[in-house]
């Protein structure tokens, strides 16, 4: 009986040693400041804006550099370190820029035209995306100090979605007068709002710019960290370990349950303009997908808001289009609605249904759980409607090896995302549909064989060279028309559009973007300050 | 010969075949890589980057010379101790180990400890009084926390202390406000030796969380192995007859059962520390932990070879060094041991 009133003791004094610990180790450090913590999802390995390419790298680098313009939420460019909007040539081959004076680098010396000829030169030498200027610049002039002319090879009406890219984000020659040539990965030495004051993979401090030419920071700087996973983000901004949550890599039920103590009045959720596009690409040079008709049935087949509803609890858009609405004033849907009676028509006509199944293999990026319900859904939802029509077989592949594969024809039916490089219906156009070599409706070579579609129209390739010469309303219309040709295609069927969101805690002022989706860290504002 | 002389030539056989294997599996490693689909260009530029720009890049990367001029390239690199750049921001790898590695022996070591703890614990009290309850409990301790999903059981824990509770940090290694100190690496170590007990506070709160599940997780394995091993041992002769010179039971069990007991656990244990190093990636992952398993995820679905290479390298390294240090611990223990 002793022995055991003994044990039990024990137990107890190791259960209490224990929560003594743990309760101990509950005692929360004071913040030592003010700072905001922002968290988001992943690292940021490299601050050269000459290898940025994930969107947590571009936020960081829009607040630690400014680049000539910024799009606005309502689509307007917005002059930065220009002085005003950029004056094109009537022949549209010469562009200048007025340039801001008395704007300063972080290390003291002055921003001017040779600095920004500097930076666009660099990009174009190293820069890991330096594609996407595409041999449009010939030559870079500094007829003064604050004015910057850019040659072009050819006329190109979206070189100006171009100067609003964070990749061309000006540095100061001096810093970089050693990585002229190579990457500065640990350093940033722009001109933004931010200084950066300490640089980890997995957190980087910033601190307000005393010298900066613009409206000064609304706090005192913002410690920006990053978690690995989704769960970790959420519980983050539950435990108010972190001020503001940015939604990059979230998963939708989280997301959803954000969505939802933000209407409870628990955080402030701030939204921006839907930049990402998801997208299902149809192989269509080899049977049986190179019969436009079969496209075009499987596009009706397709509920995109019952897909809404079942991946994302309705918060990824249904998207007819592959431009996002953001960027473009007409927002007719393109593609066809979801009519399973049409679809079962269509197939009838091609000899499919009657014991005669269309049977469609359709890949999904295994790392991504959105696609992966996507796909299933997709799959019942035909099962339902019209199953004795077409049958999907889904199979799942890890996304880096889907890239590989995807120029080489491997996919038949494959889920992608896309996010332009510059906020420019052109960087979504391009990307997906332009072709250099055309034989019977088959691309051979260019981007449409890069995006495993193999699909190309030469009415919508001159459409796309036209527009290059068009400028405002003009060149909207003529991109509209591309977009028509792509739809009538359908060699790419548009799902649903991903918004970015940020959410705060009460004592937070909403969260604001910018029209190219990033959040502006510099306006994040305690309101009890 | 002598045991020591013969513990010697063991010893030196092995670090001689250390060499050996470490070409063996970084050239498999190598291979394996290649084998894989995947491109580190289509890793870092996308896939709609145009021809050109992935030609220029492949020269650059030095991806575009034939395999096997890359393989030389990258032994001769690896016989000089040179383990290459990332591909993607060209850091030297050995500076990516030199900033992941602490986080992880960080975290494995009190792990570790913990699990020895608990483990020993709970094996040391379910043998006092076998099949009784607590034994019965203990046994399930074991099989549960050995069966659990380390995902599943980290992200309860997370839920419970983190969000119900809000006792401890969600995740990460240092409080978000504050810089890490500067020094070699393990936080707690740099903290005490900076005398910076902020830091050292912060880095106990976001310890505690990740190395008490793996603690926890691993504590099944020690418990039952010591348990099994101590009933072997209560049933030989030798305890018989210490029992029989009127021994107390529980000078029997510590002074005599125990030592030898334990020679298999610290196998295990030299097992585990080996495993935990690059197996603690689960972990890593749910509790966004900086450590040397996460950069090998990570560069893994980045195709980013040398990084890749580079962190097998060092963790065949610390394997063979372990597994070889607790060879000649159970070795100077047990004088039966022979080599």
């Amino acid at each position: 009986m002793k022995s055991k009133t003994k044990r039990k003791k024990r137990i107890i004094a190791v259960v209490i040693g224990f929560l003594t610990i743990f309760s101990q180790a509950s005692c929360k450090p004071s913040r030592s400041s003010n700072r905001i913590i922002v968290a988001s999802a992943g690292k940021v390995k490299s601050l050269d804006p000459a290898q940025a390419n994930t969107l947590k790298t571009l936020q960081l680098i829009s607040a630690l550099g400014d680049t000539l313009y910024r799009l606005k939420p309502n689509g307007d460019l917005e002059p930065r370190l220009a002085k005003s909007l950029p004056e094109i040539s009537n022949n549209g081959l010469t562009i200048t820029i007025p340039l801001r004076e008395n704007v300063l680098f972080h290390d003291g010396t002055k921003f001017d035209s040779k600095a920004m000829e500097f930076s666009i030169k660099r990009f174009m030498k190293i820069g890991t995306l330096n594609y996407v200027i595409n041999g449009r610049i010939s030559k870079i002039e500094t007829p003064s100090p604050f004015v910057l002319r850019l040659i072009l090879n050819r006329p190109s009406s979206s070189i100006k979605g171009l100067l609003t890219s964070i990749n061309l984000t000006p540095l100061s020659p001096s810093a970089y007068k050693n990585y002229q040539d190579k990457f500065l990965n640990k350093r940033f030495i722009g001109t933004g709002p931010y200084q950066l004051n300490n640089f980890q993979t997995d957190k980087q401090r910033l601190i307000p710019f005393k010298y900066y030419w613009g409206k000064k920071t609304e706090n005192p700087g913002i410690d920006y960290i990053h978690f690995t996973n989704s769960t970790t983000l959420f519980g983050s901004i539950r435990t108010k370990e972190v001020d503001v949550l940015l939604s990059t890599s979230m998963e939708d039920i989280q997301i959803l349950a954000l969505n939802k103590l933000a209407k409870k009045g628990k955080l402030v959720e701030g939204e921006g303009p839907a930049m990402e596009i998801g997208y299902i690409t149809f192989r269509s040079n080899t049977s049986p997908l190179n019969n436009k008709k079969v496209r075009e049935s499987l596009s009706y087949s397709l509920n995109r808001s019952l897909i809404s509803k079942n991946v994302s609890f309705g918060l990824r858009e249904p998207l007819l289009a592959i431009i996002p609405p953001s960027l473009k004033k007409n927002d007719n849907p393109r593609w066809p609605k979801y009519n399973p009676q049409k679809a079962k028509k269509l197939l009838l006509k091609e000899g499919y249904c009657n014991n005669k199944k269309l049977t469609i293999d359709l890949t999904f990026r295994s790392n991504v759980p959105a696609d992966k319900l996507l796909a299933i859904t997709w799959q019942q939802q035909i099962n339902r409607d019209i199953s004795d029509c077409i049958s999907l077989n889904l199979k799942g592949v890890e996304s880096t090896t889907v890239y590989k594969q995807l120029g080489e024809g491997a996919y038949e039916a494959v889920m992608l995302d896309w996010t332009g490089a510059y906020p420019d219906p052109e960087a979504y156009l391009a990307p997906l549909l332009s072709c250099k070599k055309i034989i019977n409706d088959i691309c051979e070579e260019g981007e449409a064989v890069l995006s495993g579609s193999f699909w190309a129209s030469s009415k919508l390739q001159n459409a796309l060279i036209q527009s290059e010469k068009l400028f405002d309303d003009n060149r909207l219309e003529k991109l509209n028309e591309v977009e028509l040709y792509a739809a009538n295609g359908g060699a790419y069927l548009p799902v649903w559009l991903v918004k970015p969101r940020a959410w705060a805690q009460t004592n937070f002022a909403k969260p604001e973007f910018d029209g190219s989706g990033l959040m502006l860290l510099d306006r994040l504002k305690r309101l009890n300050q | 010969m002598s045991r020591w002389k013969e513990l010697i030539r063991y010893s030196g056989t092995r670090l001689a075949l250390a060499p050996l294997m470490l070409w063996i599996i970084s050239s498999l490693v190598f291979l394996l890589l290649r084998v894989a689909p995947g491109d580190p260009v289509d890793a870092i530029l996308g896939n709609r980057a145009d021809l050109e720009a992935r030609e220029l890049l492949r020269i650059k990367l030095g991806l575009n010379l034939p395999i096997w001029n890359q393989y030389l390239k990258f032994l001769n690199d690896l016989i000089h101790g040179n383990l290459g750049y990332s591909l993607n921001n060209e850091e030297p790898v050995k500076d990516i180990i030199l900033q992941a590695l602490p986080a992880s022996l960080e975290l494995g070591c009190c792990a570790l400890l913990i699990a020895i703890f608990i483990g020993f614990l709970i094996g040391f009290s379910s043998i006092l009084k076998p099949e009784g309850k607590s034994d019965l409990a203990a046994r399930l301790y074991g099989i549960t926390t050995y069966a659990l999903p380390p995902f599943w059981a980290a992200m309860l824990l997370q839920i419970f202390f983190a969000v119900i509770l809000g006792w401890l940090p969600i995740g990460g290694r240092f409080p978000p406000s504050m810089i890490s100190p500067e020094g070699s690496g393990f936080f707690l170590l740099d903290s005490i030796m900076n005398k910076d007990w902020a830091a050292f506070q912060g880095s106990i709160r976001h310890l505690l969380l990740p190395s008490c599940t793996l603690g926890l997780l691993l504590s099944g394995v020690f418990s039952r192995a010591l348990r099994v091993n101590l009933e072997r041992t209560l049933d030989t002769d030798f305890i018989e007859a210490a029992r029989s010179r009127g021994l107390k039971e529980s000078q029997v069990l510590i002074r005599h059962a125990l030592p030898n007991a334990l020679l298999p656990v610290l196998t295990i244990t030299g097992l585990t520390i080996a495993s935990l190093i690059g197996g603690a990636l689960l972990i890593e992952v749910t509790f966004s932990w900086p450590g040397i398993a996460l950069r090998l995820q990570e560069a893994i679905n980045q195709r980013d070879y040398p990084i890749v290479q580079g962190i097998i390298v060092i963790i065949a390294s610390l394997v063979v060094i372990i597994s070889l240090i607790i060879d000649i611990i159970i070795s100077t223990i047990d004088p039966r041991v022979r080599y």
